[in-house]
């Protein structure tokens, strides 16, 4: 039965097809490609071209060629893997990557859990939640230079500084701030979660709305308290946009700059000198011309370092998260 | 609609066209310039500089083109610092002629970055009559001179009269001694409760003040070898001495402060504003300390760095006038006249000296800071009578350092990896101060090692 | 679907939001509690309390402070002027210190990015998305694997290349194109831009097509009016991110005379006495301020637009 009548369709298909009147092929010439809207194309691609050949993809490839060779911009000549070499048996190097990690840990520890209680607290709010996200994010406004050189100035470690003053309202004796190796990147984490939790505090509201409330109305009908509902329920279904938040995060504050360098220059003797920071001095610290060779070949480390922390975390979590 | 497309293309290209004309530098590119002179872009101030500064330097702009019609001379914006100055020198884009500190001569010379200007300097005739130790620092392995060394600076002890007396000290008789400067700096930081004594501690320029306070306990930093290798003598007694000094001053008087970070400019800052009794710095700051950071004239006090130990000496750096090697032949001689005349003709000429001194007071800017001579003291000393009426700093303030500092030896900077080493000493500096229990012997051992590293890349 | 299709189930989509009572964690229910309501009052108040002292606390601060004389300012940090106000800070910040020329670069810089970015954006999601033409898949991997790429890797290269451009003759220091133009090379604005693109209606296309226009009248006539939600995202991340950007800047525009704020301020800050300069920070943070107040509503949506990626 099917084989007759699929014949019977291929045989009226056949026949319909027949007669339609067909053009002749075209051949492809340059005339054809113009009338097809070829020049068109070109035209509206060429100025993404460009830019991209010019500041994108060729500093690309020169960063690589850049980190085997050694210049002094006049003239330079290969040397294979040396810079690799020196950088990676550089002391130096290694202190900035604890830096940079102790940094990474600080801004989790801080800069993540308390954004997200933040917009937790504030989807809940029936009214004021405008005024809520506006105050929130208005740190997020203002310009990171400015936000640095104020809390700078927040930082002194005089009697008289603004914290210290702040802590002396509560008894606690003055503190040095960014002048001790020791408390510098707690300081400098702190500012840096203070200017940032706004924008992650919107991101989160956003996600929070985008939860089911038939869940929420389920583990009611279950008996769940409103703890219950957040962990069991809030957290799991925010798991897609908590992870890729956490991995932005992690791959920002591998490349902080601003911070350090505005903050204390790297210091107290290099207790915040980041990669960043470690890449910048390379090249550009001496007058006379800096270590461009080493300072390319840590920043294309950097890249394949954050790349592969990219694959594996994506790897992971695709396993963890819900379809 | 074709108006909209040629909209949109007429748009990006005048943005394209407006932002590059915007910046373009006015003028024609180097070389000749349209009349047949030649033209001569010479370097003037830092970027942000006063606008009186450049007002002085339009006015000797006209006198020297009145006396060299055939020059045109054209004034850069020019700072020996950061990334720009290293690409531009490679790039060849910096003035024809600029200044270099004496440290960066030596590897300029070796780049082959400099202009050999011997002849030049033979023929206005002053070869014999630098100071030789100046003299050296621009003389290559070749023998030929590359720069005409303009200016030259020792360190010294700059001290704030105001808190001096408001502690009980004498501000006429500054501290001799480096114990005397422990006790001056706890009086005054226990009755005024601002810091007595401070230093630079960033950017480099912790490590240049930490060798000034080694070289003036008698050590070096780092010793030239016979065969053009360095080596590094950091861990020695009077680093461990400096840096005790430093140590004590912070933990046992708290004398220092609470500022640990403090670089040339931040330094300047917080003495100008009355936070700091005293500090070391070049003798030449002066100029700057009242017209960029708002010093008052009054509470100024200069004195010499207290020296102590075998062969002491104090620091002193400077700068010399250079050509920069792409001018051609014919701006060459060009540039060898403008330097000879801006830079050098004050140092010997009595009228030019004049001139200078006359154009400079007439604009506000400082005239007569000490500072070190590139001739002879003699020669020095001459100067200084031919521009008394026009001298407008209060150098009888200055006299415990203009009185003394010829007892002193002067000691140049180690001239390999400078800056690197001065890196590495920053941190030992930043050590100190912000650790209390520091071993400042292992520190020492570490630091010459890291710094040996460096010398013998 | 037409706008004013569009609006109305907008519209529709939100009362019925709302009529869920925003169905959060909390339900009515919940609420009836009397632990959970003095919970939600107790929340309330800490929002608040955190929210003001944080959020706006150091921005108050600034602003008193910037009217306050440096020694008091020093001295009591928390009085309320105890020698009087010193307006004076803001006219020398803004004269003297010629605050008023770096707010200008600000502004130009932020201005030229705005258009170069979405320029670009448009132009290149465009011709990957609507245009299509036959290398177009290559062009967009190419673009998309800038994405993966640190903005460090290019610093150096980069540098070099606008003192040393191809084909022009001379540096590109202190040209604002050399600011401008690596902005422009933005992958992420690409990727927006293509993916709104993406979801535009094809019929409308070949609707206009058969009409007769041609690419560039469907470009500036249809796809560009459509567009304007992800334009407007667009150009509040350019707008933002050129007011924001230091390291680069500072790097090519050595010159003080075309140096935007974030750049200048670190640098005159040793010269320059504490009122003043508090002074001039304030000032540069008004107008940043001045239009997320006017325009909170546009920045809070691309701010949640930028991230809203569900699980």
């Amino acid at each position: 039965m099917t084989t007759l009548r699929e014949n019977t369709v291929v045989r009226d298909e056949r026949a319909v097809d027949a007669a339609i009147p067909k053009p002749k092929p075209t051949r492809r010439t340059p005339l054809t490609w113009l009338r097809g809207g070829g020049l068109w194309n070109l035209l509206f691609l060429l100025p993404m071209i460009v830019v991209f050949a010019v500041f994108s993809w060729s500093p690309i490839v020169q960063s690589v060629i850049m980190s085997l060779q050694k210049t002094n911009l006049i003239t330079s000549h290969w040397v294979g893997l040396d810079n690799y070499i020196a950088v990676l048996t550089d002391p130096l190097l290694g202190e900035a990557v604890i830096n940079t990690l102790w940094f990474a840990v600080l801004a989790m520890i801080f800069g993540f859990p308390v954004p997200l209680f933040m917009a937790v607290l504030m989807s809940e709010v029936r009214r004021g939640k405008g005024l809520y996200s506006a105050l929130a994010y208005l740190p997020v406004v203002i310009p990171p230079v400015v936000a640095v050189l104020l809390w700078k100035f927040f930082y002194s470690a005089d009697d008289n500084g603004v914290f210290n003053t702040i802590l002396g309202f509560v008894g606690i004796p003055a503190q040095p701030w960014i002048q001790d190796a020791v408390q510098a990147m707690p300081s400098l984490v702190l500012e840096a979660t203070w200017a940032g939790a706004g924008g992650s505090i919107i991101i989160y509201l956003a996600a929070l709305l985008g939860v089911p409330p038939e869940l929420y109305d389920a583990a009611e009908v279950d008996g769940a308290s409103i703890w219950r509902k957040v962990w069991h329920v809030t957290l799991p279904q925010m798991r897609g946009i908590l992870f890729i938040m956490l991995i932005l995060q992690v791959i920002a504050t591998a490349q902080v700059f601003l911070e350090p360098f505005l903050f204390t220059g790297g210091g107290p003797a290099g207790a915040t000198r980041t990669i960043l920071l470690y890449i910048y001095d390379k090249a550009f610290r001496n007058s006379l011309g800096g270590a461009y060779g080493e300072a390319t070949a840590v920043s294309v480390l950097l890249a394949i370092a954050l790349a592969l922390l990219s694959w594996l975390y994506f790897r992971l979590t695709n396993r963890w998260s819900s379809s | 609609m074709k108006s909209a497309r040629k909209v949109l293309l007429a748009g990006a290209t005048a943005f394209a066209v407006a932002g590059m004309l915007a910046s373009c530098s006015a003028g024609p590119a180097d070389g000749d310039s349209d009349d047949g002179r030649v033209q001569l872009r010479v370097a003037t101030f830092p970027p942000g500089a006063d606008a009186a500064a450049y007002e002085a330097f339009a006015e000797q702009e006209k006198q020297f083109e009145k006396l060299h019609k055939d020059i045109d001379i054209v004034g850069v914006e020019y700072e020996w610092k950061g990334p720009t100055f290293a690409v531009q020198l490679a790039g060849g884009s910096l003035p024809d002629v600029f200044t270099v500190p004496f440290t960066d001569t030596k590897t300029l010379l070796e780049n082959g970055q400099l202009t050999d200007v011997t002849d030049a300097v033979k023929k206005f005739g002053y070869a014999e009559k630098f100071n030789p130790v100046v003299l050296d620092g621009v003389t290559g392995d070749d023998g030929r001179i590359y720069g005409f060394p303009r200016q030259a600076y020792a360190m010294g002890l700059h001290y704030n009269r105001d808190l001096f007396e408001a502690a009980g000290l004498d501000p006429d008789k500054p501290p001799t001694t480096w114990d005397e400067v422990r006790a001056y700096a706890k009086q005054i930081s226990d009755k005024t409760g601002k810091a007595g004594y401070a230093q630079m501690a960033s950017g480099n320029t912790g490590g240049w003040q930490l060798t000034a306070a080694i070289v003036a306990r008698g050590e070096r930093t780092q010793t030239d070898e016979t065969d053009g290798s360095a080596k590094s003598t950091i861990d020695n007694e009077g680093t461990a001495a400096a840096l005790q000094f430093l140590h004590d001053l912070r933990w046992e008087d708290k004398s220092f402060g609470s500022k640990f970070d403090l670089d040339w400019g931040t330094i300047n800052q917080e003495f100008a504003a009355g936070n700091i009794g005293m500090y070391t710095s070049g003798s030449d700051v002066y100029s700057a300390l009242v017209r960029d950071f708002g010093l008052s004239p009054d509470s100024y006090g200069l004195g010499v760095v207290p020296v102590e130990g075998n062969d002491p000496g104090t620091l002193g750096g400077g700068d010399v006038a250079v050509i920069s090697p792409t001018v051609d032949e014919g701006a060459k001689d060009a540039a060898a006249t403008w330097i000879d005349w801006y830079y050098m003709q004050k140092l010997m000429d009595e009228d030019a000296a004049v001139t200078d001194a006359k154009t400079l007071a007439d604009s506000g800017q400082a005239v007569g800071t000490p500072v070190l001579p590139v001739l002879s003291r003699e020669q020095y000393e001459e100067s200084l009578t031919w521009i008394e009426s026009y001298i407008n700093v209060p150098r009888d303030q200055m006299s415990a350092f203009i009185d003394n500092i010829w007892e002193q030896t002067p000691v140049g900077e180690p001239k390999k990896k400078t800056q690197e080493v001065y890196a590495l000493l920053d941190t030992l500096v930043q050590t100190v101060l912000t650790q209390e229990d520091a071993d400042i012997s292992a520190l020492l051992k570490k630091a010459q090692s890291d710094a040996q590293a460096l010398l013998d890349q | 679907m037409s706008i004013a299709t569009e609006r109305r189930g907008l519209r529709r989509a939100k009362r019925l939001a709302d009529a869920q009572g925003d169905r959060t964690i909390v339900s009515d229910y919940d609420r009836r509690r009397r632990g959970v309501r003095i919970g939600m009052r107790a929340t309330h108040v800490f929002l608040f309390v955190a929210l003001i002292v944080a959020g706006l606390g150091p921005i108050l601060w600034l602003m008193k402070a910037a009217v306050t004389s440096t020694q008091d300012t020093l001295q009591q940090p928390f009085a309320l002027w105890p020698n009087g106000i010193d307006w004076a800070n803001l006219s020398t910040a803004w004269n003297d210190i010629g605050i008023s020329l770096y707010f200008w670069n600000t502004i130009v810089i932020a201005l030229g990015a705005w258009f170069f970015q979405l320029f670009i954006a448009t132009t290149a999601g465009y011709g990957l998305s609507v245009l299509r033409p036959k290398y177009a898949p290559i062009l967009d991997g190419l673009v998309l694997a800038t994405l993966f790429i640190p903005g460090i890797v290019l610093l150096v290269p980069l540098y070099l290349t606008i003192v040393n451009p191809p084909l022009v003759g001379q540096s590109m220091l202190n040209n604002y194109l050399a600011v401008w133009l690596p902005m422009a090379a933005n992958a992420f604005n690409i990727l927006l831009v293509k993916r709104f693109f993406d979801a535009l209606p094809r019929e409308v296309f070949e609707a206009a097509r058969t009409d007769g226009a041609g690419p560039v009248r469907l470009f500036w006539s249809i796809v560009l009016p459509m567009s304007k939600p992800i334009l407007g995202v667009v150009s509040v991340f350019a707008i933002i991110a050129a007011w924001k950007d230091y390291l680069w800047p500072m790097l090519v525009l050595p010159d003080p005379a075309v140096q935007p704020l974030s750049v200048r301020l670190p640098a005159v800050q040793s010269q320059t006495e504490l009122d003043v300069f508090l002074a001039a920070l304030a000032i540069a943070t008004l107008i940043p301020i001045a239009m997320f107040l006017a325009f909170q509503s546009v920045f809070l949506r691309s701010a949640g637009l930028g991230g809203a990626v569900k699980g």
